[in-house]
């Protein structure tokens, strides 16, 4: 009964969203209760997973556990963070500009930084997997389109190139079509595996 | 300026410094940064969540007894006491059964959204290459594009057969014609990962530049 419940609620509320989707005139109104519950457990969701980070954190501060300064940090920035929302509204201009002064920079440079990052990542490609049609043609790829959004091959100006290009840029768009082919099947055995009780991420 | 765009400001430069002393190496000054920014997306995520979601679809509701809202809200508050139990050890287990309603409501708009939204356009798309209306030019055959049809419809039939060989690979061993199929696949993949790499590379350094440029531009603005 224990085990049975949470597949029991999993399959049933999976199968009266399915319905809901396909009989909308019939059941629209229901499936947007329901759609209602899912949003707000997946906020609470959010909450509770905020909650237990924040715990974690307050458990370092008082057993001064290796590090525990960054435990201050964080419960600071959190604690600020989540009044000043509650306090002046998370719509308030003052507030936002406040977030945004702090966020902007740190998830700019963050980007940045992944620029440097990469750089050594694509070196380390051909360094772990050796060489192999896959990385030869990530390669010749990369170094291809770099030009192209550099420009180089466009200050040419000559229309054979132009017109060679215009077919190598479609070669990405077949790779990555096969790719959301693969994964939109996956996605649609992993939904089937979950509405069938054969596969429950929620007892993990 | 005013003085708090001159804190802000300042705030603003010396968490970009922070953040790019990890050119140095991993550093404490890197990791504060990095807590810090934990910290403010953490609660601006929790009172967003509380005052656009819980406040209005469940506090709201609740107080007003009596009424349908009331009756119907009180199967999500259920839901998210559950959920809430899972702070505690002991009580954890509780918690399955509002993962378990989520994970099936979720599964079924994946199922519906991913078939109509992704697999079937992507499909349709890749057939349509070979529609008569594209194929005839003036009632003559358009070769260039039967054969631009047909290396489309190759390139997605390789790189899909590229996932598939590598499984069965393991399992009992590849033969040769199977091989040279998953090594197409593997090149149309190689070029899609290598434009998505480019793409990605060249929008990281026009962000590494433009917060160069933005600190350069906060100096200057102070002398």
């Amino acid at each position: 009964m224990k085990k049975g419940l949470p597949i029991a609620v999993a399959i049933l509320s999976g199968l009266f969203v399915l319905a809901g989707l396909i009989f909308q005139p019939y059941l629209g109104p229901y499936l947007g209760l329901v759609l209602n519950w899912a949003v707000i457990v997946g906020s609470m969701a959010l909450l509770v997973a905020i909650a237990s980070l924040i715990i974690y954190h307050a458990r370092s501060i008082l057993t001064a556990r290796k590090g525990f300064i960054f435990s201050i940090v964080i419960l600071a920035s959190f604690g600020l963070s989540l009044v000043g929302g509650l306090w002046l509204g998370v719509d308030n201009p003052a507030y936002l500009k406040w977030v945004g002064a702090i966020q902007r920079p740190l998830e700019v440079s963050l980007l940045g930084l992944v620029a440097l990052i990469m750089t050594s990542a694509a070196v380390q490609v051909f360094r772990n997997r050796g060489w192999s049609p896959l990385t030869v043609s990530f390669g010749l790829s990369a170094i291809f389109f770099l030009l192209i959004a550099l420009g180089l091959l466009q200050t040419l100006e000559v229309p054979q190139i132009a017109t060679v290009i215009g077919y190598i840029r479609q070669l990405p768009l077949v790779g990555a079509r096969g790719l959301l082919i693969g994964v939109a099947i996956g996605a649609v055995m992993m939904a089937i595996r979950v509405l069938l009780g054969s596969e429950r991420p929620y007892s993990d | 300026m005013s003085s708090v765009d001159l804190a802000l400001g300042l705030v603003g430069v010396a968490l970009t410094i922070m953040i790019f002393s990890y050119i140095l190496g991993d550093n404490l000054f890197f990791r504060v940064g990095l807590y810090v920014l934990i910290g403010v997306a953490a609660g601006f995520s929790a009172a967003v969540v509380i005052t656009k979601v819980i406040i209005p679809l469940l506090y709201v509701p609740l107080r007003t007894p009596g009424t349908p809202a009331f009756y119907w809200a009180l199967v999500p508050l259920v839901l998210c006491a559950l959920l809430a139990l899972m702070l505690s050890p002991r009580l954890s287990q509780a918690g399955k059964i509002p993962l378990a309603f989520l994970s099936g409501v979720l599964a079924a708009l994946a199922l519906f959204g991913v078939s109509r939204g992704t697999l079937a356009p992507q499909l349709l798309a890749t057939i349509g290459r070979f529609s008569p209306a594209l194929l005839m030019q003036a009632s003559q055959i358009n070769w260039a594009g039967v054969i631009e049809g047909v290396l489309i419809l190759l390139g997605v039939i390789a790189t899909l057969f590229f996932f598939h060989h590598r499984q069965q690979v393991k399992q009992v061993g590849g033969g040769s014609l199977l091989d040279g199929m998953s090594s197409v696949g593997q090149i149309f993949m190689g070029i899609t990962f290598g434009a998505l790499f480019i793409g990605l590379y060249m929008t990281a350094l026009v962000a590494l530049i433009s917060q160069l440029n933005w600190v350069k531009d906060f100096i200057t603005s102070l002398l």
